[in-house]
């Protein structure tokens, strides 16, 4: 197989781009073999999904699911055999990897191996989904999907304290194998259909999401921003269609016009998001609890300095408030100045956004400029006074500021209707411009979806929009729901989709290469009640997936992308995977699962960075346990990404992320070899390998193997290691000859396993070159 | 000691073939664009579409909106309404807030003006070094934006949308040239001041291109890249020879998957690296400079000193090939909590531009000098930029307010009109005077592009679907503004 380049990748792109340029459909260049497709009219992602036959193929006996069939088939039309089955170790790795995001241990992938039970590998991969990590690894892909972040985004970045909840909500769905379609109308509409349950609520932070800036001053503009957010991440994420092109113009690919876009977009104008909603009563988890405690204690310890700091504040409150108000632009102001009986529903849903954006800090604010400001035309003495002593408190203040708790909340994250089951209308805006409204449009879907009449029933306090658009999405009148999951998880397991563009199965979007397939994972996977685990099972056990990656000439030539798969596609680690396998490997990840997000050290030029409002952006965890919690777990910043496995092609979390790229940089290798945690990770790893080994080389190099590649090193390799080991001493011993003896030595190693620190500092830099190789980063 | 990296790649028998992955010859020859795109180097050098006037940008982001009625746009009618409420004919079309909002009519006691060159260019008594520059300045005082808060219309100046997602300017510039180096990144981000500017890398991040188009942050210091150095207790010979071993590893693994430019890629990226834990260093280190130069960037005054230094490792970069610098300013170092301001003065407009101009003035008039002196100044455009202005009347007294609907920037250098000015604001300075003439973020987006040697309607990434370009679906080259 001939590997494309990724510059390959990149200038295919450009080219598609200019013929797109042209308002022409792209034509995907893998023609449906004949055999496959006898004159049937052409594949729709709209049409409805009907069950295909299994085409017959002539090696039958290398079809163990029908997966294989549908593969096979197109082979065979292009003369291509599928590739042997690889290793019964690279298997266990592979599936392990993409499953659960980690690595197999050596005794896991032993047990495989030499697991004679005609059922080894089913055992296998039924023990892999049952795992909550399986939940936790898909959940990262979704997270993805949800633009998922521990803060708002924009200049101020504020903290959601409460997105956690989110986050754990997606992760334990996954592992509860949750219907997938109740996991979507729980997320879009979880508070209309079951209002009693938090779960549901919670869920509604996939909507929630969106960037946000609280300081806007133009609350009219937000109300449209956070509706067009929503409506084009429903779109591409869940629907396969870039919908959000249609807000300034009639689609120019596909067959939705703007008029169609507004009306998506009209089913979430009477929506508000209350990021404070309480927690239920009972519903505490240890979490919550130890949030609880802690908050109390600090407002205990703090009570005095902020009761005498909102005395003064009441002062100036409502002078200070008018001031707040004042600066909202005019369409604003008209409804934040309405006598609330004169509320229409557009300025009910101002007035909750201003409220929710408001604080003592408007007030604080307010008193400072007219304190220090001696020509502000409300300056007064008593003012100046007043802030002397406000400051004076707030130095106090800040001296508890390590008893602060860090993480959780007592809130949850909810959409809600206010009460209300009345929508303000909605236009359609020329050019997306939101000032610019044109004509008033009613909830509908295009009608290049089937342009269901959707009925509406309005609830007591819900316009009931959301539910009748989630039961549509999720209805068989709609065949895109499935088709477009399916073929993410199939993206998920071969790199690339059935359809390559997994956010756009529309005309601009790559034609699928097996359409058959992709129907016939989608009818399964509703027939089997929208279980991810059956759908993500059929593949794994598939002999599609069971292929060895070895590159072929032939496959090379016949199928240089290689679109049918003759050759299992190798994939660099994700971002994510890479440092949770290697504080696996160094037996040092603490596997816990969920819980408020956690915050390990990072490099100390990017300590201080503070947000807007002057609190610290990174507030390094106080138990040390949690600094080694997986990837999922560590705070998202938007501003401020999580440095060690930013390079890695981390997703954007500002938009839905929908393919994890893999880039080739320098910057990378500095970070995995030159990191403080790179080297600890080493240290540790070879701490363990020695524990586990022995002092006998061959054995310790042996084991390393085992842990990082899940195989044996070959000749070459032993060699090679053997030979560097016994130069490295020297090396080293020349760098501790210099006086300032310091070396970085194995870590943990057991009592009685008494080392060389010379031999141990040349054998951690083994380590270091090995976890830094290729065979490492790659699953094959 | 170190191997020498042309012996080393010649002994490990990777030649060519292992160097020219990243798109170079070792000793430092280029191969050709056409058959580095052939290997697996997504920064390769890339030809423009047509003939450049630059080849490098140094993008000089004022932070926190300059009032440029204070600093370029004298308004003699408005020193003659001060004081007055603003006539409401020139209101007429925007939407403003009230309070601290429209006032009386603003101008501080303190301004004096001038007219300096040939182009009799106005300046305050702000500016006084960079005045001394006005004829390598092209000045465009009909700058339009959107958005009323600091962190939308940034995201608008650097990306083209008010919400976050999209790629920045620079790592659109990435892509579509390459870089023009070995062996630092091709995108570097450059900040005074003790922390990162606030809203951080979504303002030069790759949004939905590859990653490795976005920008990098050099932070303050010696060491100006995240993770540049090896540990303290692994000594350069120890480095050297595991990264030998690393290469052995993944040339035994790659002799089994001898076609696969990916892994070769990666291979590389290590070597890649190695040198630039040597380059990235000295590309800052100033310990080199000349006293003159120093003084020339401000670096004996401390309130220019950090920003100072900045522009002169700007300037170092450029000459060592990076593409495009992208430089936010920030605060003099050494201040208290409390007085680290960036240009956003609502109020006491004269005491923070006092200090804002000061840290700009010399530094930026040291660059355009030094860039000149050294003939770098016609191959690299200066863009002098902001995310909006400040308006014409007071805020609390002595302050103002955000101005998105006309304020003036400039460009130097890389083929700009050099003593130039293009449109105008009315004759209060708020509002653009002509709107045809109007140039918003992304006119002056397709302008530098197209000083860059690139169309903007013809730089795309096909993205959902979309054929997505720089300039979104808006953008106009001004052509009035090339020489």
């Amino acid at each position: 197989m001939r590997k494309i380049t990724y510059l390959a990748v990149l200038s295919a792109f450009t080219a598609l781009a200019a013929v797109a340029a042209d308002e022409k459909p792209v034509a995907a260049d893998v023609k449906a073999p004949a055999a496959a497709a006898p004159a049937t009219p052409a594949w729709s992602p709209y049409q409805a999904i009907k069950r295909p036959n299994v085409p017959s193929v002539k090696q039958k006996n290398w079809v163990r699911t029908p997966v294989d069939a549908f593969i096979l088939a197109q082979l065979e039309a292009k003369g291509l055999k599928p590739s042997p089955e690889t290793d019964r170790a690279t298997y266990i790795r592979r599936a392990t990897l993409d499953t659960w995001g980690l690595l197999p241990t050596p005794e896991e992938v032993k047990a495989f191996v030499n697991d004679k039970s005609p059922d080894a590998y089913e055992k296998l991969v039924d023990r892999l989904l049952a795992s909550p990590h399986f939940g936790e690894r898909q959940a990262r892909r979704w997270l993805d999907l949800a633009r998922y972040s521990d803060t708002s985004g924009f200049q101020n970045d504020q903290v959601r304290p409460n997105n956690w909840r989110y986050r754990d909500y997606v992760i334990n769905s996954f592992t509860a194998d949750k219907p997938f379609d109740r996991f979507i109308r729980e997320q879009i509409a979880g508070d209309e259909l079951w209002p009693d349950s938090q779960e549901a609520k919670i869920a509604t932070g996939f909507l929630a999401g969106y960037p946000d800036n609280a300081n806007s001053r133009d609350l009219v503009q937000r109300k449209y921003q956070i509706e067009h957010d929503i409506t084009d991440t429903i779109g591409e994420t869940i629907l396969g269609t870039t919908i959000g092109c249609a807000r300034c113009h009639n689609h120019k690919f596909d067959k939705i016009s703007s008029k169609e876009y507004f009306q998506l977009l009209s089913f979430f104008a009477n929506t508000s998001f209350d990021q404070r909603a309480s927690l239920a009563k009972g519903s505490e988890s240890d979490w919550d609890k130890t949030f609880a405690a802690q908050q109390a204690k600090y407002r205990e310890a703090t009570r005095e300095i902020r009761d005498k700091q909102k005395a003064i504040l009441d002062k100036y409150r409502e002078a200070g408030e008018k001031y707040h108000k004042e600066r909202y632009l005019t369409d604003s102001r008209e409804a934040i100045f309405k006598a609330e009986k004169d509320w229409t529903a557009q300025d009910r849903w101002v007035n909750f956004r201003l409220k929710a954006v408001s604080s003592d800090r408007d007030i604080e604010g307010y008193l400072r400029l007219t304190s220090e400001n001696k020509d502000h035309q409300e300056h007064s003495p008593d003012k100046v006074e007043a802030w002397k002593e406000y400051q004076k408190l707030q130095a106090q203040l800040k001296k508890f500021d390590n008893q602060r708790p860090i993480g959780g909340s007592t809130w949850i994250t909810t959409a809600t209707e206010l009460g209300h089951a009345d929508s303000p209308p909605t236009f359609v805006r020329f050019s997306g411009i939101h000032e610019r409204p044109l004509d008033e449009v009613q909830p509908g879907v295009p009608a290049l979806w089937g342009g269901d009449k959707i009925e509406i029933k309005p609830l007591a306090t819900s316009s009931g929009r959301r539910t009748a658009y989630a039961n549509w999405i999720v209805s068989p009148n709609n065949p895109l729901t499935a088709r477009v999951y399916a073929n993410r998880v199939w993206g998920q397991l071969f790199d690339k989709g059935i359809v390559v563009t997994l956010q756009d199965f529309g005309r601009a979007g790559g034609k699928p290469t097996h359409p058959e397939l992709l129907d016939y994972l989608a009818a399964d996977f509703i027939q089997n009640g929208w279980s991810v685990k059956k759908l993500q099972r059929e593949v794994l056990l598939s002999n599609t997936y069971r292929q060895s990656s070895q590159p072929r000439e032939d496959v090379a030539k016949a199928d240089p992308q290689n679109k049918l798969l003759a050759v299992f596609p190798r994939k660099r680690l994700e971002a994510e995977e890479i440092r949770d396998s290697l504080l696996y490997a160094s037996g040092q990840l603490n596997d816990k699962i969920g819980g408020p997000a956690v915050f390990p050290p990072i490099a100390s030029v990017l300590n201080g960075q503070a947000d807007f409002e002057g609190n610290p952006a990174w507030s390094v965890s106080k138990d040390k346990a949690d600094w080694n919690r997986r990837s999922i777990y560590i705070f998202s910043r938007r501003s401020l990404p999580y440095p060690l496995t930013q390079t890695f092609d981390p997703p954007n979390t500002s938009i839905p992320h929908h393919k994890r790229d893999v880039t080739t940089t320098p910057l990378q290798a500095l970070t995995l070899f030159n990191s403080d945690l790179a080297l600890d990770w080493s240290q540790a790893l070879a701490g363990r390998v020695i524990n586990e080994a022995g002092k006998d080389p061959a054995a310790e190099v042996s084991r390393l193997y085992q842990i990082l590649f899940s195989r044996e090193p070959n000749k070459a390799e032993k060699a090679a290691l053997s030979d560097f080991l016994s130069k490295q001493e020297a090396v080293v011993r020349q760098k501790a000859a210099d006086g300032k003896f310091a070396v970085a030595v194995p870590t943990g190693v057991k009592n009685g396993k008494a080392l060389d620190p010379i031999r141990g500092a040349a054998f951690v830099d083994l380590v270091l070159a090995v976890a830094n190789s290729n065979d490492f980063a790659y699953r094959f | 000691m170190s191997i020498n990296r042309r012996d080393f790649l010649l002994r490990a028998g990777f030649g060519i073939g292992g160097a020219a992955v990243g798109g170079f010859l070792p000793g430092g020859g280029f191969i050709g664009a056409a058959s580095a795109a052939e290997l697996a180097n997504p920064l390769a050098p890339k030809d423009p579409q047509f003939p450049a006037k630059a080849k490098q940008v140094i993008w000089l982001h004022q932070n926190g909106a300059p009032s440029t009625l204070d600093l370029f746009d004298y308004k003699p009618e408005l020193v003659k309404l001060a004081g007055q409420e603003i006539p409401a004919s020139f209101l007429k079309g925007i939407k403003t807030s009230t309070q601290g909002g429209v006032g009386k009519l603003f101008v501080s006691k303190k301004r004096t003006w001038k007219q300096h060159g040939e182009s009799g260019a106005w300046f305050s008594e702000l500016l006084p070094n960079l005045a001394q520059h006005a004829d390598k300045l092209t000045f465009i005082k009909s700058s339009v934006t959107v958005g009323a808060t600091h962190d939308i219309s940034i995201l608008k100046l650097n990306t083209g949308d008010v919400n976050p997602g999209r790629p920045s300017l620079g790592a659109w510039v990435n892509y579509a040239l390459g870089s023009l180096n070995q062996d630092l990144p091709s995108y570097v981000v450059l900040y005074n001041g003790d922390r990162e500017p606030t809203a951080g890398s979504v303002n030069w991040a790759s949004g939905f291109l590859p990653a490795v188009y976005q920008g990098t942050a050099f932070r303050p210091g010696d060491s100006p890249i995240l993770y540049l150095d090896r540990p303290e207790l692994r000594s350069a010979a120890e480095q050297r020879s595991t990264l030998d071993l690393l290469k052995k590893l993944n040339g035994i693994s790659a002799d089994r998957r001898p076609t696969d430019s990916e892994l070769r890629a990666r291979l590389e990226s290590y070597e890649l690296a190695d040198r630039m834990q040597r380059t990235a260093p000295e590309a800052v280190d100033l310990s080199g400079e000349s006293e003159a130069t120093k003084k020339l960037y401000g670096l004996d005054d401390p309130t220019s000193e950090s920003y100072g230094k900045v522009l002169l490792r700007a300037r170092r970069l450029v000459e060592r090939g990076v593409r495009f610098i992208h430089v936010v300013s920030g605060w003099p170092d050494g201040l208290a909590e409390t007085e680290r301001r960036s240009w956003d003065a609502h109020s006491d407009l004269d005491g923070n531009h006092g200090v804002q101009a000061r840290m700009v003035d010399k530094p930026i008039a040291g660059l355009l000098a030094d860039l000149k002196a050294r003939g770098l100044l016609d191959t690299t455009l200066v863009v002098w930029t902001s995310e909006f202005g400040r308006t014409s009347w007071g805020e609390s007294g002595t302050g103002r307010d955000h101005n998105p609907w006309g304020y003036t920037q400039w460009l130097a250098g890389g083929g700009a009109k050099a003593g130039f000015t293009y449109g105008s604001t009315d004759d209060v300075g708020l509002q653009v005077a002509n709107k045809d003439e109007a140039v918003d973020t992304y006119d002056l987006h397709a302008t530098i592009l197209q000083l860059l040697g690139l169309d903007h309607l013809k730089t795309t990434f096909l993205n959902n679907g979309r054929s997505e370009r720089p300039t979104v679906v808006f953008g106009k080259v001004v052509k009035d503004l090339i020489a």
